[in-house]
């Protein structure tokens, strides 16, 4: 035990508000739960020392922070600081409701009950630390084929000093259309956890975003977990930057037929940051397709963890999986733990996965020093181009634009370069 | 402009070059033809510098100076350009970001001052228009998904950005229909000047009624065994390689 956790478990239970049963009974699993250590499979690789011992319930004020808005992507902006909402937006477009966690009107608590805790699964223990703690959030519900123009862009930053936990739910009616970014920001001393659940209807389509941009000391754990009803769509983005402790989980449960699920995942880590992200496809109908691409630059002394599974179950006939995770180390101290997880126990599927240590293509190299490009930069043209070719794959062009100004300015700021990797590791 | 003497390259322990002697002066055009395999690619790559190519005897000087001790770059640098026969596709960095960095690479070695943003995008756009490709293709990665035409149209787009000295065209004609045929020609007719050398190997003689070559050489096995005016090109043309075959002093493989 340590004293975060003690002292996190003490103030869950002075907590009483209208999700008090959901909130006691994940309580009840978190006394049953060990904290873990580096024997417990879910954290081998990542250390939770760095949170053990803090202590920011006090909190301190936040200072006036300016919200982190993306210019021309016309967005519906909602942005916490330090876990606070700031406002919900008068004017919504017709067929979208959003309401704070803490205010949900009599008519919209049941189908949050069920959804609350009901996508992301129990075995997360920070999203049962969650499950307890947020009290701040937001409740998202669009309705039957609404076309949503808008994204729906949810902003949270953390300051110096502060904890906070957040808990977003969505619900994508059947035949809507939603963009959804969640946006997380930050670089000081600070502890959150943020989690998402997703429900989506009947043919509803859901473009989604985890900018996972806190960074340094901000330690942040969460998770986005989605369900997918019959012939749903989701096309999911994630964006790490790693900071001393970061941990995303991800869970997409292809729940109806024929649903269709692509999750491209981008990590661009250097100095001493931490990325942790797990993903976990659950494939339970038949004909529903998954296509994951994770790509991941790992400098300095940093370290990734990758572990991606997916669980084919046996009456998912006919089901198409492809993982796909490659990473590109710029020094001797990065490093990067990978475990592709495959559990089939479908016999007519297609299914494929592979992880390796990247290689810069010398053929490409040659390519571009015989237009007169030097060698160092032709280097960088092609590290960078390793994770740029999946943000010239966001749908939305606004977004892809920003976020690669962001990376490649990132990217630069990287100074440690080498000019190679080793081939395969898993 | 280039002179090559009694070159000798092989890769992967084969050699390719034979004995190869070539002399192309300042505004010429020489045209390479001859069978598969007889090393018309190579030479294109030697003279680029791709690495796995080892020259093991000869040499080529390249304005006097001796090409084989220049780095792959360099050689860019100093003006000289391959357009291959297979252009590269490179997803994730885009053409604008590739064709800019090259750009500013050729004119920082020229010392000439770099562009501005919207000086070079008006420069790649005209380029575009030249080799007829549409603009948005500029966003693209490197040729990614682009048609085979579209990717020799490419590297013609970077010829006409570049502007080397001495462009060497590596079966630029094959896989183009007739149309891409003749639009690549008239790219290359309108670079010609009395100071740019050209050197363009091809299986066809369509791509030479079009450029009408100074010289037409024959490479087999290595070496050049034959050289002439434009006519040699319409001989191969109707006669094919058997008969040079018969020329005396030239060894002939089974």
């Amino acid at each position: 035990m340590n004293s975060w956790f003690d002292n996190a478990l003490t103030r869950a239970e002075a907590i009483d508000d209208w999700l008090h049963e959901k909130r006691a009974a994940s309580l009840a699993l978190l006394r049953d739960t060990d904290w873990p250590t580096r024997q417990t499979e879910a954290w081998k690789y990542t250390s939770l020392k760095k949170l053990e011992q803090l202590d920011f319930s006090a909190g301190t004020p936040a200072p006036s922070i300016n919200a982190h808005s993306i210019s021309d992507l016309n967005s519906i902006n909602l942005v916490f600081i330090d876990g606070v909402l700031q406002s919900i937006p008068a004017d919504l477009p017709e067929g979208l409701t959003i309401m704070p966690l803490a205010q949900v009107p009599d008519e919209h608590q049941p189908w949050v009950l069920d959804q609350f805790a009901g996508v992301k699964p129990p075995q997360h223990l920070f999203g049962l630390i969650n499950d307890t703690l947020a009290t701040d959030g937001l409740v998202i519900d669009i309705a039957p084929h609404v076309d949503l123009k808008h994204p729906i862009h949810i902003i949270q930053t953390m300051t110096a000093g502060n904890e906070a936990h957040c808990r977003t739910l969505v619900r994508v009616g059947a035949g809507a259309r939603v963009t959804v970014i969640e946006h997380l920001t930050g670089d000081q001393e600070s502890f959150n956890t943020n989690f998402t659940e997703y429900s989506l209807a009947t043919k509803a389509e859901l473009e989604h975003y985890r900018l996972a941009l806190q960074s340094d000391a901000a330690l942040t754990i969460g998770g986005s977990h989605f369900n997918l009803d019959t012939q749903a769509t989701l096309n999911s983005t994630i964006v790490g930057y790693g900071s001393d402790l970061a941990r995303i989980d991800v869970d997409i449960s292809h729940q109806g037929e024929g649903t269709l699920a692509k999750l491209d995942a981008i990590y661009l880590l250097d100095k001493q940051t931490h990325f942790d992200l797990h993903s976990n496809i659950e494939h339970t109908a038949p004909n529903g397709t998954s296509d994951e691409r994770v790509r991941g630059i790992v400098a300095g002394k940093a370290r990734a963890v990758f572990n991606g599974r997916i669980h084919i179950h046996r009456y998912a006939q006919k089901t198409s999986a492809e993982l796909n995770n490659r990473n590109l180390l710029l020094s001797r101290d990065a490093e990067v733990d990978v475990k592709p997880e495959l559990e089939i126990y479908a016999d007519d599927v297609s299914c494929a996965h592979g992880a390796t240590i990247a290689e810069i293509d010398q053929l490409a190299l040659y390519y571009l020093r015989s237009r007169g490009i030097g060698l160092e930069q032709a280097h960088l043209m092609l590290n960078f181009g390793f994770i740029n070719e999946l943000i010239d794959q966001i749908p939305n062009a606004v977004l892809a634009d920003w976020l690669r100004q962001q990376l490649s300015g990132r990217f630069t700021r990287m100074n440690t370069i080498k000019h190679s990797g080793q081939e395969m590791a898993q | 402009m280039l002179s090559i003497k009694n070159l000798k390259a092989s890769i992967a322990g084969k050699t390719i070059l034979k004995g190869l002697d070539l002399t192309v002066n300042p505004g010429e055009v020489h045209a390479i033809m001859g069978p598969n395999g007889s090393g018309k690619s190579t030479l294109g790559y030697v003279l680029s510098g791709r690495e796995a190519y080892i020259v093991e005897e000869g040499s080529i000087l390249f304005e006097g100076v001796d090409l084989l001790t220049m780095g792959i770059e360099e050689r860019a640098l100093a003006g000289l350009f391959l357009a291959f026969q297979y252009p590269l596709e490179i997803p994730g960095v885009s053409n604008l970001e590739f064709l800019k960095a090259a750009v500013d690479a050729q004119r920082e070695a020229r010392g000439e001052p770099l562009m501005s943003s919207k000086e070079f995008l008006n420069a790649a756009r005209e380029a575009c228009k030249a080799v007829r490709l549409p603009t948005e293709f500029l966003k693209r990665g490197v040729n990614e998904g682009f048609s085979g035409g579209e990717k020799k149209r490419n590297d013609i787009l970077q010829m006409l950005m570049l502007q080397p000295k001495l462009c060497i065209l590596d079966e630029t004609d094959s896989g183009l229909d007739i149309d891409a045929l003749k639009l690549v020609a008239d790219c290359v007719n309108s670079q010609r000047d009395a100071k740019r050398s050209f050197v363009v190997v091809t299986h066809y003689q369509r791509l030479l009624d079009y450029l009408k070559p100074d010289y037409v050489h024959v490479l087999s096995e290595g070496k050049i065994i034959k050289s002439g005016g434009p006519s040699l090109a319409s001989e191969l043309e109707e006669q094919g390689y058997a008969w040079l075959d018969r020329q005396p002093g030239e060894e002939k493989s089974l």
